[in-house]
């Protein structure tokens, strides 16, 4: 699992947060799963895992998990998710506690959809396809998870 | 979870999908985004006008990082973006960027105007470019006169641009 601990992300954004996008995104899934089915909301988060991801995922294809960890540092400290990440010698485990984009939409919504965690699971895979890793997810509960990196050898 | 700074990019792959759809199928998501957009921003206009359109897009400027000017006097409210870091992120993107990209943003204010009874004029300008002027008119025969000026004039569903 190599480590580029100081070269920036391939999008390393900063300045303020819109937690808003968060709503928006839950109302896009929703339309996407009533109008042409689950299949097809995941080809779409397939395409964000294999093609917006395509430089992380590449790292990984290089045998270089950290940019994913680096990746999940940046992004869960900038929407304020109460998280922690614990590198073992098999496996990397993000544990999500509190994931602010979930409640997020269960507060401005009232309800978040079924599909909501899907992103992540489906991202997840799709980084990981013919990749040396395979990253799972767990859903532990109303917005919360595990995410685990392992070698698949 | 696909970071709120990431949605731009996700939002950029709906679109292509969509697209490939049919023009409907974009047309029926753009409503479906302004009916979730009426949750933030329906109450200030209906009750403020173009203070509350103000209020709204002041947020809007200070949370995604806009480089904009807003403005409003008795007739139009204005909104001038020098950078939109939304189609900034969708062109800095290792992914094909939807080259219609920037027909979103009418297409979900258009249909809010034309509920609350404004009149929008939105041009893009170029959609290659970062860049657009928003006005919102109360009067109709203001709006149209606004159109003869406008280099990339946009539409929504329901309106066609002239």
């Amino acid at each position: 699992m190599n480590a580029t601990p100081d070269a920036p992300l391939r999008y390393n954004e900063d300045g303020n947060v819109h937690m808003d996008f968060h709503g928006a995104a839950n109302t896009t899934i929703e339309f996407l799963v009533e109008r042409y089915g689950i299949a097809a909301l995941h080809e779409i988060f397939r395409r964000v895992g294999t093609d917006v991801y395509q430089d992380m995922r590449g790292k990984l294809m290089a045998g270089d998990s950290q940019e994913v960890v680096k990746h999940w540092q940046h992004f869960f400290t900038r929407e304020g998710a109460d998280f922690n990440i614990e590198i073992g010698a098999d496996e990397i485990v993000l544990t999500v506690r509190h994931c602010t984009a979930w409640h997020h939409v269960q507060q401005i919504h009232g309800a978040v959809s079924a599909q909501f965690c899907d992103q992540t699971t489906v991202v997840n895979q799709a980084l990981a396809e013919g990749t040396p890793f395979a990253i799972d997810t767990i859903i532990d509960g109303p917005g919360s998870c595990r995410q685990i990196i392992r070698s698949r050898g | 979870m696909i970071p709120s700074d990431h949605f731009t990019r996700f939002y950029n792959e709906v679109f292509k999908f969509l697209e490939g759809k049919g023009e409907e199928d974009l047309n029926d998501y753009f409503l479906e985004i302004s009916k979730n957009q009426e949750n933030h921003i329906l109450e200030l206009i209906r009750t403020k006008g173009f203070e509350g359109m103000y209020q709204y897009w002041s947020v809007i400027r200070d949370e995604e990082n806009c480089e904009l000017d807003l403005g409003y006097d008795d007739d139009k409210f204005e909104l001038t973006m020098h950078l939109c870091p939304s189609l900034t992120k969708a062109k800095d993107n290792d992914a094909e960027r939807w080259d219609r990209y920037c027909d979103h943003c009418a297409g979900w204010i258009g249909p809010i105007m034309d509920k609350t009874g404004y009149h929008l004029v939105y041009d893009v300008i170029d959609r290659d470019k970062p860049q657009c002027v928003m006005r919102i008119f109360k009067d109709e025969e203001k709006a149209r006169e606004a159109e003869v000026d406008v280099r990339l004039l946009m539409g929504w569903p329901g309106r066609k641009p002239r």
